[in-house]
C-alpha cells in the first residue's frame, strides 16, 4: 500500500487551443494543429489498462528483466492514457489501481496502490 | 482504372540461409520472372520491401542492386519500408502504379536477412519499428506490444489461455508439411503452455522465428496478363492505412485499426465481404496477433477468435481455414519478405497447387501488418476464374 495518500502529481499538459489533454510529450496537436502546450497536472492515481512482464528484453534494457510495462490511465474526472513502467509489483493487472511515483528518464513510473 | 493481375512468383525457402540479402532477392526475382513467359525488356519497373537490411548488413540501395543483377537494366526502382508490412506496401504501390496506367508490369520483391545478426543487434533492428520516445523508452518490445494485446484480450473477453495456445498447435501443423516454412515439426497446447515465458502471458512458442527469405510476384494489367501465363490470378481489392503509434495510443487495444480500415478498402473495392474469403494468410506474427487479426478481418465477431481457432474452425479442412501455409509462426518471419509470401501462399491456394490446399479455394486474402498496429495493407486476391 502507498506510504503517502495522494500521490506526486502526474505532468500532463494541454493544447491552450482545443483543450486536448496530453500525458507523453507532444509538438503538434492532434485535434488542431497547434504548437504549443500549457503545463496541466493531474492527480496521481491511475488504473491499469493492461500489464505485461518483459523477460527477454531489448539491447538497451538486458540485465534489467524481469520488469513491468503497462499501459495506464492516470487522472481523475479527465484522464490521459500512458505507456509505463510498474515498479515492484508483477501482480496488478487490468483494472487495479496503481499511482504515479515519477518521470525518470522520460518514463513515467508507477506503483501499485 | 485498369484491373491488375498476379502472373507469376517465385520465393526461397523461409529459414536459415547463408546467402546474402542482395542474393536473396535475386533468387526469389529470378524465380518469378522465369515462372511466366515474360521478356525481361517488358517490366517497367521493380519495387520491393525491406525493413533492415541497412541496420543488420550495411546494405542498401537494394532495390536498383537486385534489378540490374537480375537483367532488369534502366526502369525504375525503389524500396519500401514499413517494419513487417515493408513488401505489403511495395505490392500496394505497384498495384497502383498499374491501376492507374502509370505502368503495365511492375516485378515486385520482398527480402530480408535476419539470422545472422547477434541477439542485441537483431533486437536493436527490430525495436526501430516502435516509437523510441514512448514505448520504446519503457523497454517494451514486440513480444511485450502482443503480451499487453493478450492480456487486455483475455481480460475483456475470457479466452483462455489454451484457446489461445491453439493458433501455434494449428499453424506448427500446417507448417510442417510446407516445404518453404523454417519450423517443420508439430507442437502440443502442452509444449506452448509449457514454454518459457517471454513477455506475460506469452510465452516462446507463441513468437514466430526470425527467417531469411525472399519472395516475389510479377504483376501485370489484366489486358496483356494472359500473354504471359494461362492462369492469372486477379488482384479483386487492395487496401493500405495507418494505424496507431504506440500502445497507449489505442482506446481499444484488441482491435488495431490499421487492419480494419485496410481490410474496408480492400472489400470495398472487391465488392466482397468476409464470408466470401475461402483462405487467408495473415499476419500471425503472436498467436494473439492471429487471433486479434480474424475478428479485425471481420471472419468472428469480437472476442469469439480464440474460441474459433480451439474448436478447429480455421483449420486447412476447417469452414475458414487460416495460415495454411504455417504462417509467420511455422514459415517464419522475414520480415521484409512475409508480405509477398503471404501474397505467394494464397497464389498457390488459388491455382489448386498447394501442399495443404483448400478444397475449392476461389477467393483468397493476405494481411501484412507492421510496427505497433502503425500500418497494414490487405489484398484480396481471385481464382484464375474470376479474370
Amino acid at each position: 500500500m502507498s506510504e503517502s495518500p495522494s500521490p506526486p502529481r502526474f505532468p500532463a499538459t494541454r493544447c491552450p487551443d482545443c483543450s486536448l489533454l496530453y500525458g507523453h510529450e507532444a509538438y503538434v496537436c492532434r485535434e488542431c494543429g497547434s504548437e504549443t502546450f500549457e503545463e496541466a497536472p493531474l492527480d496521481g492515481n491511475g488504473t491499469v489498462y493492461a500489464r505485461t512482464t518483459i523477460r527477454v528484453p531489448g539491447s538497451g534494457q538486458q540485465g534489467k528483466e524481469p520488469f513491468e510495462v503497462a499501459v495506464v490511465d492516470v487522472g481523475g474526472a479527465e484522464s490521459v492514457r500512458v505507456t509505463a513502467r510498474i515498479e515492484d509489483n508483477p501482480g496488478v493487472g487490468p483494472d487495479d489501481p496503481v499511482e504515479f511515483v515519477e518521470r525518470r528518464e522520460g518514463v513515467f513510473y508507477f506503483r501499485a496502490a | 482504372m485498369n484491373d491488375v493481375c498476379v502472373v507469376g512468383m517465385g520465393s526461397t525457402e523461409f529459414g536459415v540461409r547463408d546467402e546474402r540479402i542482395k542474393e536473396l532477392g535475386i533468387t526469389a526475382v529470378a524465380r518469378a520472372l522465369r515462372s511466366c513467359d515474360i521478356d525481361r525488356e517488358d517490366v517497367d519497373a521493380l519495387y520491393l520491401g525491406n525493413f533492415v537490411a541497412g541496420m543488420l548488413e550495411g546494405q542498401e540501395t537494394l532495390a536498383p542492386l537486385v534489378a540490374d543483377s537480375v537483367g532488369l537494366s534502366g526502369i525504375p526502382t525503389m524500396k519500401t519500408e514499413g517494419a513487417c508490412a515493408s513488401s505489403g506496401i511495395a505490392f500496394r504501390q505497384a498495384y497502383q502504379a498499374i491501376r492507374t496506367g502509370v505502368h503495365d508490369i511492375v516485378v515486385v520483391a520482398g527480402v530480408e536477412r535476419m539470422t545472422n545478426a547477434e541477439t542485441p543487434e537483431f533486437t536493436r533492428a527490430l525495436g526501430s519499428a516502435a516509437d523510441h520516445g514512448t514505448d520504446g523508452a519503457t523497454g517494451l518490445t514486440f513480444p511485450g506490444f502482443y503480451g499487453l494485446v493478450l492480456d487486455r484480450y483475455m481480460y475483456e473477453y475470457g479466452a483462455t489461455r489454451e484457446q489461445v495456445a491453439a493458433v501455434s498447435v494449428k499453424n506448427r501443423r500446417n507448417g510442417a508439411s510446407n516445404p518453404r516454412a523454417r519450423f517443420r515439426s508439430p507442437v502440443t497446447v502442452e509444449d506452448v503452455v509449457e514454454s518459457r515465458l517471454v513477455a506475460d502471458p506469452l510465452r516462446l512458442y507463441d513468437c514466430c522465428p526470425a527467417a531469411d527469405g525472399g519472395a516475389a510476384v510479377v504483376l501485370a494489367s489484366a489486358e496483356v496478363a494472359e500473354s504471359f501465363t494461362s492462369a492469372p490470378i486477379p488482384v479483386l481489392g487492395s487496401g493500405h492505412a495507418t494505424g496507431r503509434s504506440a500502445a497507449y495510443r489505442y482506446d481499444d487495444l484488441t482491435t488495431l485499426e490499421a487492419t480494419t480500415l485496410a481490410a474496408e478498402e480492400a472489400y470495398d473495392a472487391a465488392g466482397l465481404s468476409p464470408s466470401d474469403v475461402d483462405v487467408v494468410e495473415l499476419h500471425d506474427c503472436f498467436s494473439a496477433a492471429e487471433i486479434g487479426d480474424s475478428e479485425d478481418l471481420g471472419f468472428f465477431e469480437k472476442g469469439e477468435g480464440a474460441a474459433a481457432v480451439a474448436e478447429g474452425r480455421t483449420a486447412v479442412d476447417g469452414e475458414l481455414p487460416i495460415n495454411p501455409s504455417g504462417g509467420l509462426l511455422a514459415k517464419g518471419h522475414p520480415v521484409g519478405a512475409t508480405g509477398i509470401g503471404q501474397v505467394y501462399e494464397v497464389c498457390l491456394q488459388l491455382l489448386g497447387e498447394h501442399e495443404n490446399q483448400v478444397d475449392g479455394a476461389e477467393v483468397g486474402l493476405a494481411h501484412n501488418l507492421g510496427g505497433s498496429g502503425a500500418v497494414s495493407t490487405v489484398t484480396v486476391l481471385g481464382g484464375p476464374s474470376h479474370v
